[in-house]
């Protein structure tokens, strides 16, 4: 309701101040209903764990619609990606470093950053995309509603599958990518550049720890969970017909994109920042 | 289709888990089915010295380093996975220290006698020696120590150049050059008199090689003498040298006291000569003033004038006496 002042005749003019004191308001408002929602959805999704016996049949599937059948895709961007970096990290290289870093520079780099950050975005826009567009329809068909009538929870009929099988074969898909890109890397490495397999061996060796491993897969774990509850959200909160699922489908992509970005962020200020120092 | 997807994706998930681990264990270098030796160090230091870092010995990688922690007394203990088949040198001690310009560090084990002559070194592995069950340990600076060291000796060397770039200016080069064209001409010339002196060097050397052998001539000839005065001292020789020169001295001061007579006489008649010589020289002072007859003989002109008419008159009358001799002669008999 916007801020009115009555006049003497009658008529009514606009408060500017009271305008924007009454917009900070409501934005206010906004976000906390917004979290709010995000809290309760994510309170239901963690109630219906308890409902095993209803998702568990379901994880599978969702485990390879999500994980298995997206092994492809990002298999390829990993295999590009692992050549382009070491033809990167050779042109960075030349001269000063000796060329074998381009196996630590590659084996860093994809294990801990760019598989992990690459295959998430990827898969936010397969993934997230899918699951927002399958979900909205189900809502805009009242498909949920069925379920709900039929004394089905559909947070362990629809999300908690997806967010499990999410959250279990990101890592699973990851972990495949790195291997892939760094093996890429490795091929580019010995067919495109002057460095043998020893060295290119000896620069992966050089500074390689299984935390590395570890990080990048826990980085995309918490992916694989962003990235189903955000497709999931935005799915079960659809509305108005094609044209809603249509955007439901856009604002998993967006949102999941940026909360990967976000996340990747605050597992190196969390994790990495702690073992720099 | 439900036993299809468990299928598939638990096939999936058996082949990536074990694809990611075994690229993991083989890049880690596990040693999977090995009994791996374990060897523990201690340290004051272990630099930059990671979990994972190989470990070397005699320049071969032998293992690799299991774990680093503090201990107790201020120390650091490195435990180290050694492959079974290798055995450790004699009396050994562990170095840690960076084996490239890039941050790598390895743990070498090492024989104590084999450890660089470090004083740092060798007093790091003495402080740590002692406990059987745990090797010694040292470590060597940093390389980022080195590097920044040589920074700074860089820095130092390129502030001197930049100094001598100041001084050395392009007159200072024109001169240089100059100067080393006259060195060079000098040398050339010292050249010259070197081939022109070598003669006469090698004559000088002919005379100085004479010169020694009539050195080692005299020699020989002194110590002949020195043995005739040893036997002369042996037969009173001497003793009578040194009479006959007693009385040569008496003799000597009689004939001194003569002369001092004859010195004395002298010296008398020196002073007589000198009274005869003071005299003449007042005579001669007053013959030069004109004083007295000689005076005025030698200084008075009018003497000499009055001579000399006396003279012309004189010849006037020989002439005229010569002319008119009966004038003056009147000779008569009777």
């Amino acid at each position: 309701m916007n801020a009115v002042a009555v006049a003497p005749t009658g008529r009514t003019r606009p408060q500017p101040l009271v305008g924007a004191v009454e917009g900070v308001g409501r934005l206010t408002r906004r976000g906390v209903e917004a979290v709010g929602r995000l809290a309760r959805f994510v309170r239901d999704t963690a109630r219906a764990v308890a409902d095993v016996g209803t998702w568990w049949p379901l994880t599978t599937l969702h485990a390879r619609l999500l994980g298995v059948d997206s092994l492809p895709i990002a298999l390829f961007i990993a295999v590009f990606t692992g050549i382009v970096l070491a033809l990167l990290a050779s042109y960075t290289f030349t001269g000063a470093v000796p060329l074998y870093f381009v196996g630590t520079l590659v084996e860093k780099t994809i294990t801990m950053e760019l598989a992990p950050v690459l295959t998430g975005l990827a898969l936010a826009g397969r993934v997230g995309a899918s699951i927002a567009a399958e979900l909205g329809t189900m809502r805009v068909t009242e498909q949920i509603d069925a379920l709900e009538t039929l004394a089905y929870d559909p947070h362990a009929y629809l999300v908690v599958p997806r967010v499990i099988a999410g959250t279990l074969m990101f890592p699973l898909v990851v972990g495949l990518a790195m291997v892939v890109g760094v093996g890429a890397g490795w091929l580019a490495s010995l067919l495109l550049l002057d460095l043998s397999t020893a060295q290119f061996v000896k620069g992966m060796r050089l500074f390689f720890t299984e935390f590395d491993v570890r990080y990048g897969l826990v980085k995309s774990s918490s992916f694989g969970f962003a990235v189903t509850l955000t497709g999931c959200i935005t799915g079960m909160r659809a509305g108005g017909g094609a044209q809603g699922v249509g955007r439901a489908a856009t604002k998993a992509v967006v949102y999941s994109a940026v909360v990967i970005l976000i996340l990747d962020a605050f597992w190196a200020v969390v994790w990495l920042l702690g073992r720099t120092k | 289709m439900r036993r299809t997807n468990d299928f598939v994706v638990g096939l999936v998930t058996l082949a990536g888990a074990a694809v990611i681990v075994g690229a993991t264990l083989w890049v880690q270098q596990a040693a999977l089915g090995q009994r791996e030796s374990g060897v523990t160090a201690r340290f004051r230091d272990v630099g930059n010295v990671q979990v994972g870092n190989a470990v070397v010995i005699r320049g071969v990688r032998a293992g690799r380093v299991k774990r680093i922690e503090l201990a107790d007394g201020g120390w650091v203990e490195m435990q180290m996975l050694l492959d079974p088949a290798v055995e450790l040198p004699h009396d050994p001690a562990v170095l840690v220290s960076a084996s490239s310009l890039f941050g790598e560090w390895q743990a070498t084990v090492m024989s104590k006698s084999g450890l660089p002559p470090n004083p740092d070194v060798q007093q790091q592995i003495a402080e740590a020696s002692g406990d059987r069950h745990v090797l010694p340990g040292a470590s060597l600076p940093d390389i980022a120590q080195l590097t920044g060291v040589a920074a700074r000796i860089a820095d130092d060397v390129a502030s001197v150049a930049e100094r001598v770039q100041v001084a050395f200016t392009d007159s200072a080069a024109r001169e240089l050059r100059r100067s080393i064209g006259n060195v060079e001409r000098v040398t050339s010339d010292l050249a010259v008199a070197v081939g022109r002196h070598s003669n006469n060097l090698d004559g000088v050397l002919v005379d100085v090689r004479a010169g020694t052998r009539s050195l080692n001539a005299a020699a020989a000839s002194l110590r002949r003498t020195t043995a005739r005065v040893d036997s002369s001292t042996s037969a009173g020789e001497i003793t009578r040298m040194v009479a006959d020169a007693g009385e040569a001295t008496a003799q000597l001061r009689a004939a001194a006291v003569v002369l001092r007579a004859v010195a004395d006489s002298l010296s008398a008649s020196q002073g007589t000569l000198q009274r005869v010589l003071v005299r003449t020289d007042s005579v001669m002072v007053k013959v030069n003033a004109g004083q007295g007859s000689l005076g005025q003989l030698v200084t008075n002109p009018s003497l000499y004038h009055n001579g000399d008419s006396l003279v012309a008159e004189l010849r006037d009358l020989v002439a005229d006496i010569r002319a008119h001799p009966k004038k003056y002669v009147n000779v008569r008999i009777f």
